[in-house]
């Protein structure tokens, strides 16, 4: 198919329908809007289920009792419509069920404000929900990374039974790209829902699917088994790339999204000042990309190692973790909806370079 | 981040009326048109010029992100000012309609993309004096809902019912970004024509980037060509 200049919300949306989604449930919010105006004209096309509900919390528990019919089905929101959508998903993922939830992340807390922002790291990694659950996360870069993602998303949704939710700062939703669909996409053979799904019991034993476990053994077997689930996980699911990672590298920058583009530009204007920088760049947030990032942070070219978010510090707690103290890891933040421009960047590289001792603590914009 | 590279010539005439309203769909580049006409304006037609960002509905990439550049020309540009500079409230200041009604400047209206945003005009109406603006259509060949002339053909529909307005013409700005080639523009200049064709409206101007409108692989085409430089960029872009 020939290209086609898409907003990101866009080719989100385009990208649900061309991977089978039979059901979306929305809110509108900024900046993430152009999902469900898109598809409140494509859903109806394609015979599909469009449906505003009244609130985020109303869609949500949309989203778990459609989730339960085995069709795909999917919500779009921004930062304060995905916390008041946490409870259900901590329902689903209890239940096991397949969702994909995608956050335009805005600048918060609370109603904060409709820039861009990538301060909903720990509710989407660590769990924005109660209980032991994981969702899978995923964060694109680019609008052709985010239809990919999509994609995958939902695949991944029904391989492992599990919700997952795909991040992208304000920045992905509201640019635009020329963006490619591919024409016959294929995917992996999956186990059919028909197993499990609730479909009408006619003629056999009625399912029901449920988060409730009063029996603590039960309610211990479910938790193990979703563990199960997340262990493999870390070991199929990890996704990165890396930028102009090598053995000249005298800092390793850590960043995902929007935040890593303008990294990449910055290590290009970088590298014609004869500084070599090398950028790693995390695709899936969990499983984090723990054994590559300390294969790269702990090489001996490496003088330290960089994390750059659109928060006041929330990935640098993995990146730290992983490093494991063999390096000093350095951090440089914006928030509120302002945008680290390059030069920002350059000038925190430099600081790192012309140091004879980094800190290793960290450093925000004062 | 704006930088101010020289304008190219450019072959447009000179507007007989005051106000050009520039609407179209989302992303077909209204506010990159926008700002490049009212730099045009300023620099070829001895008079005041004032650009309003209308766009209610869009809160990133919009024309207000130009101020600093377009100020520095000597343009004045109407936006809400503080916190809603930021919003995508619907807030009509009432300089706008000031400048609608009373001044003698020449006046550029940046809207907000589709239907939904050509609303705001509405609520305008009575304002626009009969036969004092232009009203042109930004047509993208490349954006999924005008891709073909039925499709142009339902927006011109949308946009005018929802504006109350009528259209009085065509700006070809047919691109694909940093994707976009001679080629690009040429064939959405033909979706143009046949839009043209089937409407009556006649195609005011075809813009695009200048780098390639103004290289020899480029025909003229035979409308006036707006040479665009990119204003409004992602933070990781510079404009050379």
């Amino acid at each position: 198919m020939a290209k086609v200049l898409m907003k990101g919300n866009e080719a989100i949306a385009e990208a649900a329908l061309r991977a089978g989604a039979e059901g979306y449930f929305c809110y509108p919010i900024t900046p993430q809007t152009e999902v469900a105006e898109y598809l409140s004209k494509r859903m109806p096309e394609v015979g599909g289920v469009f449906l505003q509900g009244e609130s985020e919390l109303a869609v949500a528990n949309m989203l778990f009792g459609a989730a339960s019919t085995g069709k795909r089905i999917f919500t779009t929101s921004s930062s304060p419509g995905i916390s008041l959508m946490q409870e259900a998903i901590s329902y689903m993922a209890g239940a096991e069920l397949p969702a994909v939830i995608i956050n335009i992340m805005r600048g918060g807390p609370g109603l904060g404000g409709i820039l861009p922002a990538q301060s909903d790291y720990f509710q989407a990694v660590k769990g924005g929900g109660h209980g032991d659950y994981r969702v899978l996360v995923l964060a694109p870069s680019t609008v052709q990374e985010a239809v990919d993602l999509t994609m995958l998303s939902f695949h991944l949704a029904d391989k492992y039974r599990n919700p997952v939710m795909l991040i992208g700062d304000g920045m992905i939703g509201q640019m635009m790209e020329a963006v490619e669909f591919p024409d016959d996409y294929q995917e992996p053979e999956l186990p059919s829902s028909s197993e499990w799904a609730a479909t009408g019991a006619e003629g056999r034993e009625a399912r029901i699917i449920k988060s409730l476990f009063l029996d603590p053994t039960g309610l211990e077997d479910n938790s193990w088994k979703l563990d199960r689930k997340y262990r493999q996980m870390i070991k199929e699911e990890v996704r990165s790339e890396k930028y102009k990672i090598s053995k000249t590298n005298k800092v390793l920058i850590v960043a995902y999204g929007t935040m890593a583009r303008i990294c990449q530009t910055a290590i290009d204007e970088l590298e014609e000042e004869g500084i070599s920088v090398g950028l790693f760049r995390p695709i899936s947030l969990f499983p984090f990309p723990e054994q590559e990032i300390f294969k790269e942070a702990t090489k001996a070219n490496i003088k330290s190692v960089l994390t750059i978010e659109m928060s006041t510090g929330q990935m640098v707690e993995d990146v730290q973790k992983v490093v494991q103290g063999k390096k000093p890891v350095e951090f440089y933040g914006r928030t509120g909806g302002i945008v680290p421009t390059p030069d920002e960047v350059k000038e925190q590289v430099r600081g790192i370079v012309s140091k004879k001792k980094t800190s290793g603590k960290s450093r925000k914009k004062t | 981040m704006l930088v101010s590279p020289p304008v190219k010539k450019s072959n447009l005439p000179i507007f007989t009326r005051r106000i050009l309203i520039i609407v179209g769909g989302y992303g077909s580049g209204k506010s990159e048109v926008a700002v490049n006409l009212s730099r045009h304006l300023v620099e070829t037609s001895g008079r005041q010029v004032a650009i309003a960002d209308l766009d209610i509905v869009n809160p990133y990439f919009r024309s207000r992100e130009a101020n600093q550049a377009l100020e520095a020309l000597g343009i004045r540009c109407i936006n809400p000012s503080g916190g809603e500079f930021y919003a995508d409230l619907p807030i009509i200041l009432p300089e706008i309609k000031g400048a609608i009604e009373h001044n003698d400047e020449l006046l550029v209206l940046d809207v907000g993309g589709d239907d939904v945003g050509a609303r705001v005009l509405s609520s305008l109406g009575k304002s626009f004096q009969k036969d004092s603006y232009e009203m042109m259509l930004v047509l993208n060949r490349n954006r999924p809902f005008t891709s073909n002339v039925s499709g142009c053909i339902r927006m011109i529909r949308e946009i005018e019912e929802a504006s109350r307005l009528k259209f009085t013409g065509i700006i070809s700005n047919t691109h694909l970004l940093d994707d976009t080639d001679a080629e690009t523009i040429a064939s959405g200049y033909e979706l143009a024509k046949e839009v043209s064709n089937k409407t009556g409206l006649p195609i005011k101007f075809l813009a695009g980037l200048a780098a390639i409108v103004e290289s020899d692989e480029f025909a003229d085409p035979d409308v006036p060509v707006l040479p665009l430089e990119r204003h409004l960029l992602k933070p990781w872009e510079s404009a050379d």
